[in-house]
């Protein structure tokens, strides 16, 4: 699953290591998922969305993986 | 410091690696025993360090929380369980077999009932979790 974390992120200005400890998880997991190699739990997914003040879809690119 | 169970069950280890190795100096049990016991005690004392860091320093005890509540880090964990399991099934029936072509049938019978208890823990744990979700 895609998504535009890096992007808005960097759009406001935020360290990696800030928005780590701002989701309360670690900098590797910020890396993990801005490059597309882990996909986040609901939860964070969530938690992420409502921070940036937007919703899901508008931060995760939902593609059909079969 | 806070209540913490982590703190005594070090404390738990480091007493009974303690008792365990004074066992053996005192002549009452064989070097198995003592070894255990000094064994107990170092990891005993290096978690009780550990958690005496985690209360005293509080940029080490984020770092830690973090690292424990981290949801990348349990998926990656209950993953290298699995891969863990995984494995261990593929090796142990390799080593079945080959140990049975050589003729050591003891070993390779043992191997085979760990084997065997594998398949069962894995058997009651998704049972278990079928239940539960």
């Amino acid at each position: 699953m895609k998504n535009r974390i890096e992007e808005i992120r960097k759009g406001k200005g935020i360290k990696q290591d800030e928005f780590a400890k701002l989701m309360g998880v670690s900098r590797q997991t910020i890396s993990s998922l801005e490059t597309g190699k882990y996909n986040p739990s609901i939860f964070l997914a969530y938690k992420i969305a409502k921070y940036f003040e937007m919703t899901i879809e508008e931060v995760f690119i939902f593609e059909d993986e079969i | 410091m806070k209540q913490d169970k982590r703190v005594y069950i070090s404390i738990f280890w480091i007493v009974l690696g303690a008792v365990l190795a004074i066992w053996q100096f005192a002549g009452n049990t064989d070097e198995y025993w003592s070894g255990l016991g000094i064994a107990l005690l170092v990891v005993g004392v290096l978690q009780l360090a550990r958690r005496i860091k985690y209360h005293r320093n509080a940029q080490y005890r984020e770092n830690i929380d973090t690292q424990n509540n981290d949801e990348r880090n349990r998926f990656l964990s209950a993953r290298a369980w699995a891969w863990a399991g995984y494995l261990y099934m593929l090796v142990g029936c390799i080593a079945i077999i080959v140990l049975q072509i050589a003729g050591l049938r003891e070993i390779s019978q043992t191997i085979s009932f760990t084997v065997c208890a594998l398949l069962i823990f894995y058997w009651v744990s998704y049972m278990f979790l079928h239940r539960k979700y």
